[in-house]
């Protein structure tokens, strides 16, 4: 269990989080049902941020053990996050003025953003032949159910208005994200690390000087067969 | 309207990442190139003549033009398509397998810290880049088009032309 700490120490800060953020929403809304509100949408926009944070533990671990593209996970994530900022979540909150309805489509566009991010990073693994350790794909299975269910279900409240999600929607996150919390739990149970592609051999040379100068081979080779 | 279109896109992506999750093996290879080490031939001059002979145009145009053969020319360019194709997936694959190769367990400073990984990262995804261009080009126009389309039929003004021919002649004495 302390090794999984160290390993996903983000994810496990967000856990602690949102547990902690329900416990808190829960009592204000005993106590102050009037401030449930503004507490609700605080802690959701606190999470969509942190998400963001996990995906990037995420990518980080997926293409941990190939140094070719180890960053390659985080440079996606970053890149995909920063062009739908720019391109599809910014200019649809600065057209609206009412805050509910910016807050409900900011967080309806930022859980699309973070499906596009985990469908960005399964397909590059995907297509690079990599397997998967049991911990990042259980990670990613909980996550990706969590985010179509949010999606779905932000854009019915949207459509909808606000008396059938206070009526039927609303229990559509809590159980989307328990059965989330149920996949991560099997999948982080015991420690399982990445697969290493067995087929191949370890890098040249063993250091990255030489992984570098293959890469570059394979580059110029490219690019002399392109300028024929 | 757009309710339908988020959730296509929920329902969408969730089969997207279950199926690719399902499916995140190690490729195999094909079998025609199995248990060939292509990474290994890429220095090797008889595999650099392979493909110069297979992006050759020259064969082809001497059976349309000079023995007035188009029919078998065109079944010839057909062919050399898709030995095109081939060579380039080959290509591809062992510089997957190059990519896929993990850090040795005896390395003594990680590769994480190191400089070079955004330069590996960099190098990676322009090869993957230009590979896919020229699969792009060879799918579309066939093996003998241009891979680097030419600009002559842009007017350039004099000054511009004559400062591009000097840094094409500068890249022409360093290949």
């Amino acid at each position: 269990m302390a090794r999984l700490l160290s390993l996903f120490p983000v994810f496990y800060s967000y856990i602690i989080y949102v547990l902690c953020g329900t416990v808190t929403l829960t009592v204000i809304y005993v106590i102050r049902p009037r401030w449930y509100a503004t507490g609700f949408w605080f802690h959701e926009l606190v999470c969509v941020l942190v998400e963001f944070a996990v995906l990037v533990e995420i990518a980080d671990h997926m293409f941990q053990p190939f140094p070719a593209i180890r960053h390659l996970g985080r440079a996606l994530t970053l890149l995909i996050s920063f062009t739908f900022a720019l391109v599809y979540i910014l200019p649809a909150i600065l057209q609206r003025h009412e805050p509910g309805a910016t807050l409900l489509d900011f967080a309806l566009r930022a859980s699309v953003t973070k499906a596009v991010i985990l469908a960005g990073l399964v397909f590059t693994a995907h297509r690079f032949g990599l397997r998967l350790g049991r911990n990042v794909a259980g990670l990613m299975l909980g996550f990706s159910i969590y985010l179509g269910v949010n999606v779905a279900n932000f854009a019915a409240a949207q459509n909808f208005g606000q008396a059938l999600y206070i009526r039927i929607l609303w229990v559509m996150s809590p159980i989307a994200f328990t059965l989330c919390l149920l996949v991560w739990t099997i999948a982080l149970w015991e420690l399982a690390p990445m697969p290493r592609t067995d087929s191949v051999r370890p890098a040249p040379g063993g250091n990255s000087q030489a992984l570098t100068l293959e890469l570059a081979r394979f580059n110029g080779a490219l690019s002399r067969f392109l300028r024929r | 309207m757009i309710m339908l279109v988020y959730a296509g896109i929920a329902i969408g992506f969730l089969i997207l990442v279950l199926g690719l999750l399902a499916r995140t093996q190690p490729k195999k290879s094909d079998e025609g190139l199995a248990g060939k080490d292509y990474a290994q031939c890429l220095g090797d001059a008889g595999w650099l003549d392979l493909s110069e002979r297979i992006f050759d145009p020259s064969d082809a145009r001497w059976l349309r033009e000079d023995l007035a053969f188009p029919k078998l020319a065109n079944s010839l360019t057909c062919a050399r398509k898709r030995l095109a194709i081939r060579w380039l997936r080959a290509l591809q694959a062992s510089f997957d397998d190059l990519v896929r190769r993990p850090e040795p367990a005896s390395s003594e400073a990680p590769l994480a810290n190191s400089a070079p990984s955004w330069q590996m990262l960099w190098l990676t995804v322009r090869f993957q880049f230009l590979l896919s261009y020229a699969l792009l080009v060879v799918r579309l126009f066939g093996p003998y088009h241009r891979l680097i389309p030419s600009f002559t039929w842009i007017p350039f003004p004099q000054k511009g032309a004559s400062r591009i021919r000097s840094v094409l002649a500068d890249n022409t004495d360093l290949n």
